[in-house]
């Protein structure tokens, strides 16, 4: 067994996860390339499909959309996760409040959605609320504010459902500060922004950026809640991609992949951007500067 | 004065969380509770019986469970080894290693299953449950292997050489020592890999072609119905399954534990 030194042991632990990314995920991926540039008509690869796609209008408004949905629900969940979490974390680093915390976790994300519109459509809680005040009188006057067509019912969605999940991942961030930092800030004369900014901030910013790039990268190709609670027009990118995908007699399969292909390329751009400023930040922090 | 604002936020935070759950379960057995009335007047089970004697939905659950623990049983296979190796080996090229690990997270699970779709027709694996699983690992492997390697790390390598120096195998190692001490992260990466199955519609819809029938391929076209008595017990439903599988999962925990001594 000469083969089964150390360097191979080390392999052979890696081996399962590896093999896992290259039989579904990379060989995926490439047969999802391949036949995006697939030519309709025969043989060898063209950009039709991509210019096709990018001749279609509902294509470019359905990328829009997407992207602003995306952005706006990632912005807003990680915003209020570290303003709860800052203010929280002695407490939810108990046993018994991360119970509370990873509740709203177990809930599928369409569930959500549900509870969404129990609380915001025109018959939801809200409303019956407005009208016990007497702000309303119908039903009606209720704005439309799920199914609507900016996309608010799916933002408020995710909201709900990601806050937990930035709040569990700044945690331990939280956990690992040295609070002798935040005295030093103090000493100096620094207040609460300061100590924030000079001492909190450095930590969790990798890891912000990291929770934020995970959010964005799930809301931006995210089928479920958008094939609940969207309205017909303008469609989230994947809900009209997958409707391509299965339409009639597959003709329309490149283009619905050319568009998953765009979203995925768009995330590993913003991926990349983000990675390289982090390590220019941590080249800063290492100077000690 | 900082002690309340903290209750303040603590109180919004339990209330932005359980209101709605509170308003589901009220919605899943209320009758005739019509807008502008701020609580329900009468109730009954009705919602409930309807979806649990709906055969299609029972026999969804059998389905959804055996998938569910199918994928939750390969994942602990695919995620333990390459968990550990990221948590205690260090060799050159890790960092690149790392990324292609971690990239999965960020690519868009269907873009990868629509390059597979033809690949499982051929393979005989397209509406076969078998296939739901396979693809059922894109959206959860990448997250257990964070999990289990950041609970190997916590851990530490002391107590598997301490083992291994008392004459512990592999096996015995894992089993006795490192298991008990890996509980919290194999907890979390199950419950996890759990829900992410569980919420799972295009992808079940795509690979099992509506012939695999899984409880969220169900949700959809009961939503499109107008019982909203019958919506709202089903939504709960989706909500209290998971909370029965953790029972389930602590039994098993507690038997193998017992077992193990």
């Amino acid at each position: 067994m000469r083969w089964y030194n150390s360097t191979n042991k080390k392999f052979l632990y890696l081996l399962p996860g590896l093999l896992f990314v290259l039989i579904l995920v990379a060989y995926g991926l490439l047969q999802t390339i391949i036949e995006s540039f697939a030519d309709p008509k025969g043989q060898g690869l063209t950009f039709a499909n991509y210019s096709r796609l990018f001749e279609q209008k509902s294509f470019w408004d359905s990328l829009v959309f997407s992207f602003r949905v995306s952005f706006i629900s990632t912005v807003i969940a990680l915003t209020i996760g570290i303003v709860v979490t800052k203010f929280l974390h002695e407490i939810l680093l108990k046993k018994s409040w991360k119970l509370l915390i990873w509740l709203p976790m177990l809930f599928p994300h369409f569930i959500a959605g549900y509870l969404i519109l129990l609380l915001f459509a025109p018959s939801g809680l809200f409303s019956t609320l407005a009208s016990q005040i007497g702000i309303i009188d119908e039903m009606s006057q209720f704005p439309i504010i799920v199914m609507d067509r900016q996309g608010v019912g799916i933002i408020l969605t995710y909201i709900w459902k990601e806050i937990p999940f930035v709040v569990l991942m700044l945690l331990p961030v939280f956990a690992q500060i040295d609070n002798r930092y935040k005295d030093v800030v103090r000493t100096l004369g620094g207040g609460k922004w300061e100590t924030f900014r000079t001492v909190e901030w450095p930590w969790l910013f990798p890891v912000v950026v990291e929770t934020g790039l995970i959010i964005f990268a799930f809301v931006f190709a995210a089928f479920e809640v958008p094939y609940l609670l969207g309205a017909t027009y303008p469609k989230m990118l994947p809900v009209l991609a997958y409707q391509w995908f299965f339409e009639g007699n597959w003709s329309n399969r490149p283009l619905a992949m050319a568009s998953m292909l765009l979203i995925t390329a768009m995330i590993m751009i913003l991926a990349t951007i983000f990675f390289y400023l982090l390590q220019k930040k941590r080249y800063r922090m290492m100077r000690g500067n | 004065m900082k002690k309340q604002r903290k209750m303040i936020v603590i109180v919004i935070l339990i209330a932005v969380f359980s209101v709605p759950i509170i308003l589901l379960s009220l919605k899943s057995l209320a009758v005739g509770w019509s807008w502008g009335e701020l609580l329900p007047s009468d109730f009954s089970l009705r919602g409930w019986s309807v979806v649990l004697n709906d055969p299609k939905i029972v026999a969804a659950i059998s389905v959804t469970y055996k998938i569910a623990i199918a994928v939750i049983l390969l994942n602990l296979l695919i995620a333990i080894p390459t968990g550990r190796a990221l948590a205690f080996y260090s060799f050159k090229g890790k960092g690149v290693i790392e990324t292609i690990l971690f990239m999965p997270i960020l690519i868009p699970a269907l873009a990868i299953a629509m390059g597979i779709h033809l690949t499982m027709i051929k393979l005989g694996l397209a509406d076969q449950w078998l296939g739901v699983v396979l693809v059922h690992l894109i959206p959860t492997v990448p997250y257990s292997i964070r999990i289990l390697r950041s609970g190997f790390e916590r851990v530490g390598m002391k107590w598997e050489e301490q083992s291994f120096t008392l004459g512990g195998t592999t096996l015995s190692t894992f089993w006795l020592v490192m298991f008990p001490l890996l509980l919290p992260s194999l907890r979390a990466a199950i419950y996890l890999t759990y829900v992410i199955s569980l919420s799972q519609y295009v992808l079940t819809a795509l690979i099992g072609g509506g012939n695999v029938v899984t409880l969220a391929m169900l949700y959809y076209p009961y939503f499109s119905s107008v019982d909203d008595m019958v919506i709202a017990s089903f939504s709960l439903m989706f909500a209290l399954l998971p909370l029965l599988f953790i029972v389930m999962v602590e039994l098993v925990i507690r038997v193998t534990i017992f077992i193990g001594k």
